[in-house]
């Protein structure tokens, strides 16, 4: 932000004064160059990547507002204003794929992002070693499976005749539920077997942040009288609260982005109901029916809402607390 | 601090800069030379050689795929290299499915192109006219004339199929895999447990009212013997009702498109697709449909069959009968399944349509590609298949390896029909020939009478051809690159809302009391502009 005012401020001044600070500031790069350059090349590989993979690839959001074809490329495909987002925007998924895409990330936040902060602080009071560490490293285990088996456990176990039913049936002599192919069920399935599979790792961070917090604090506490549960209270979570709200914000930055590629594993056109995103869409749109005009746009939607949000979160935190990203 | 940022922002910007500056150039070479697609057929035939090499995309059976890695080791291209002395480098997408068809779009969008790509190119996104005017293949019309003459000569003696294979804008696009036989194009068909049948004493049934009785007998009176009520009746998948009318056609329509005195109509907002989903509706409630049918898979449809608990499905000869028939031969000696006809409403009618491809679908067709350098040698080697060697060794193989002539019939071998390592004849087949799922051939009848071993499979071809009008079904017609767009647009959505409703009604979740609804929202999206863009294919297609 800062630095925006200052280019403000230099454009202001005299054109003399602009063009010496021009000349100062080339030998100024030259000279950090110099003086960095064993810096500047540790980063380099970093700066490059971000370039290549990130930024790069921004050059072709233009077809967002084109009729694209492969073979006029980028360049050469006719301008079609946001013809692209009209069409979405009237197209008779539109309202579904909003909602699911907002519900799904929604709810995740809400229970797969605390289950990781309750379990870090369950994990702070444990006084035993051994089990501390035996429970850490089972619950993170799942972090390294990969999503296509993670998803083929869940038919497995949650098919009409899988493990989950039989206990079910045995137990309560329920009738066996179709649970993969029950819309009602699906966005209970996505965010528990994520939480399943993530919630060790997410503690990780946490955990890390508790041990940074000064001993003595505790020890005055206690002092003063205060309980466990008074110290987890008025301490631990003071404590990690910065990183708490960090890791909300980059969360919330990625808020539209649902995990589409585990959707793709679990939807089927039963489940369509709840589990279609718009990271799906885009995915049938553009790759499977080659719209990638169509699809490039309901990207770039998506991607805004996402730039909006992490805008106002970030404001928020500032405004509340002292913690921001920027 | 402030200069420091500075600094580091303006040298990220530079670099952006002339990294945008870069790929923008590089774009503007990739953009091809379109205009070239007319081709060159200066060369008299005579000179044109068969190629020394070249690059060939195409997907590999799953049934090939379990012998070979790549189309180069099967017997087929290996005798061709044989003959013509051309290197071939196959290039193999992975997966199956969606997968592929993934593959291809992105193939095709990055414009890194191989010689020449096997590929569904009468269904390509926005046509095959489309991708001659793009430049991504080239017009054959003159090459085939010219270099092809076995091609050129099939199609002189064929006329019908020299229209399926071209376009309405007159466009060859492609070396086409054809069916040479009507016993070709029928290969899927109710099949049913006929020794359940015989346990219960019951007839195989022939209409919808008879099936119900038989649905109801198979669920009630454990014809498994097994003491349990665990017997699935039928198992109907949602596609085969859509795109092969199964069950549905005995009301006179089938869900998709059709046509009725050259007149295109859509199924399913007819008042006979009430009829149709209001029957099964009523079957999913007495418990005689799989439950599963809206999301199955061929591993999940092998377990019900060969567990002994699915009464009756829609299946296919060859990996339907045939295939269950060889895994249970010893496991369960008594199980037989037979094919049904084709249901119809009423006693001695026949159902409007069954299974039956065209001649010319569209699928395993070649098209050369604008990178290839010199696409008349691909030509000519393309239309080796075509002539008759070719045509015995793409149907039947290697002589004294995969087959041997007796009395003037390639009858195949041993090795072929009761192969020593054990493997089902689709994939011993597979390992020499292309008959079995297709190719830039014409495949032979004499592949398919060998094929299908069982009585019970030769009297499917014959009971499923015959018990099913199919005057109805809509000819291989093809739309312009504009009305292609527009009718994708308009199903893609229309076709993911249809499947999930249709789901409903038939598991109830939906009442079919909302059935206008239904109709009025297809409506809504679109259906009867898509039904006038087929009807207007259709129109030019009937007029070629």
């Amino acid at each position: 932000m800062e630095n925006l005012e200052k280019d403000v401020k230099l454009q202001d001044k005299p054109k003399s004064n602009f063009r010496r600070k021009v000349g100062n500031f080339r030998k100024d790069v030259v000279k950090d160059f110099k003086r960095n350059k064993i810096i500047y090349l540790m980063v380099s590989p970093v700066v490059l990547y971000y370039i290549i993979f990130q930024y790069g690839p921004m050059y072709g959001l233009q077809i967002a507002f084109k009729d694209y074809s492969p073979a006029l490329g980028f360049s050469g495909s006719p301008w079609v204003g946001f013809d692209h987002f009209i069409e979405f925007f009237n197209s008779f998924f539109f309202w579904r794929l909003l909602v699911n895409t907002i519900l799904l990330s929604f709810y995740t936040l809400l229970f797969a992002f605390p289950a990781g902060i309750i379990l870090a602080l369950l994990l702070n009071e444990v006084r035993g070693r051994i089990f501390k560490r035996t429970v850490q490293t089972i619950t993170y285990m799942p972090h390294f499976v990969s999503l296509v088996v993670i998803v083929g456990i869940l038919f497995d176990f949650l098919a009409r005749d899988g493990v989950v039913n039989d206990i079910l049936v045995f137990l309560f002599g329920m009738e066996p539920i179709a649970f993969m192919r029950e819309a009602e069920w699906f966005r209970t399935l996505f965010v528990g077997s994520d939480i399943w599979q993530n919630v060790g790792w997410s503690s990780i961070i946490f955990l890390a942040a508790m041990s940074n917090i000064d001993p003595s604090l505790y020890e005055a506490a206690k002092m003063d009288g205060a309980g466990r549960f008074k110290q987890m209270f008025h301490i631990t979570l003071p404590g990690i609260m910065p990183t708490v709200v960090i890791l909300l914000i980059l969360l919330i930055g990625k808020f539209m982005t649902v995990g589409e590629e585990k959707i793709l594993l679990m939807y089927n056109p039963t489940t369509y109901e709840t589990a279609d995103v718009i990271g799906t869409y885009v995915y049938r749109k553009g790759i499977l029916e080659s719209n990638f005009s169509f699809s490039a746009a309901v990207g770039l939607f998506k991607a805004m809402i996402a730039f909006t949000l992490l805008v106002i979160a970030n404001g928020i935190a500032r405004k509340v607390s002292d913690t921001k990203l920027w | 601090m402030i200069k420091k940022n500075l600094k580091a922002l303006s040298v990220l910007f530079s670099l952006i800069v002339i990294l945008l500056l870069a790929a923008g150039c590089s774009n503007n070479e990739a953009s091809n030379d379109a205009e070239e697609s007319g081709a060159d057929v200066s060369k008299s035939p005579e000179e044109v050689e068969y190629p020394d090499q070249f690059t060939y995309w195409t997907a590999i059976d799953p049934n090939v795929a379990i012998t070979s890695e790549s189309l180069n080791s099967v017997g087929v291209y290996q005798e061709l290299e044989k003959i013509t002395g051309t290197k071939v480098e196959f290039k193999h997408p992975s997966g199956e499915g969606t997968q592929i068809t993934e593959q291809f779009n992105l193939m095709v969008a990055s414009d890194q192109l191989p010689d020449a790509i096997e590929y569904n190119w009468r269904k390509v996104p926005k046509g095959p006219d489309n991708a001659i005017e793009n430049g991504t293949i080239i017009r054959l019309n003159e090459l085939i004339e010219k270099y092809a003459p076995n091609l050129t000569k099939y199609l002189d003696e064929n006329p019908e199929i020299k229209n399926m294979v071209t376009t309405d804008d007159g466009n060859m696009y492609a070396f086409p895999f054809l069916r040479g036989d009507q016993s070709l194009m029928v290969f899927m068909g109710p099949i049913i447990r006929q020794d359940w049948l015989e346990n219960l004493n019951l007839e195989k049934p022939s209409t919808i009212d008879e099936w119900e009785t038989v649905l109801t007998a198979f669920k009630n009176e454990d014809p498994n013997g097994n003491g349990e009520n665990d017997e699935i009746p039928l198992l109907l998948e949602l596609n085969h009702i859509k795109y092969s009318g199964a069950f549905v056609s005995a009301y006179g329509i089938t869900p998709e498109f059709y046509q009725q005195d050259g007149k295109v109509k859509y199924g399913s907002i007819q008042p006979e697709f009430k009829e149709f989903l209001t029957k099964v509706n009523s079957w999913y409630d007495k418990g005689l449909l799989d439950p599963d049918f809206a999301a199955i898979d061929s591993k999940l449809l092998d377990a019900k069959v060969t567990g002994g608990q699915l009464g009756s499905f829609y299946g296919f000869t060859g990996s339907g009968i045939g295939k269950y028939m060889g895994l249970m031969a010893e496991k369960d000696p008594d199980f037989i399944l037979a094919p049904s006809p084709h249901p119809s409403l009423n006693e001695g009618e026949k159902a409007a349509r069954g299974q039956l491809d065209p001649a010319y679908s569209g699928v395993h067709s070649v098209a050369i590609t604008s990178s290839a350098e010199n696409p008349e040698e691909l030509v000519k080697w393309l239309d080796f298949a075509y002539s008759e060697e070719g045509h015995m060794l793409f149907n039947f193989g290697i002589e004294g390896a995969s087959y041997e002539m007796v009395d003037g019939y390639p009858a195949y071998t041993e090795e072929i029909t009761n192969n020593p390592d054990g493997l089902p004849m689709t994939q011993a087949l597979g390992k020499y020939v292309r008959s079995p799922y297709g190719g830039p051939f014409v495949q032979d009848k004499r592949y398919v009478e060998q094929y299908l071993t069982l009585p019970e499979q030769q009297e499917a071809v014959q009971l499923w051809g015959d018990s099913a009008e199919n005057n109805i079904i809509i000819p291989p017609v093809t739309l312009t690159a504009d009305e292609s767009e527009e009718f994708n647009s308009i199903m893609s959505d229309l076709n993911t809302y249809y499947d999930e409703m249709v789901i409903k009604f038939i598991m109830g979740e939906e009442p079919l009391d909302n059935f206008d609804e239904f109709v009025a929202t297809l409506q809504g999206m679109g259906i009867e502009r898509a039904i006038e863009l087929q009807q207007a294919a259709l129109d030019r297609y009937n007029s070629r």
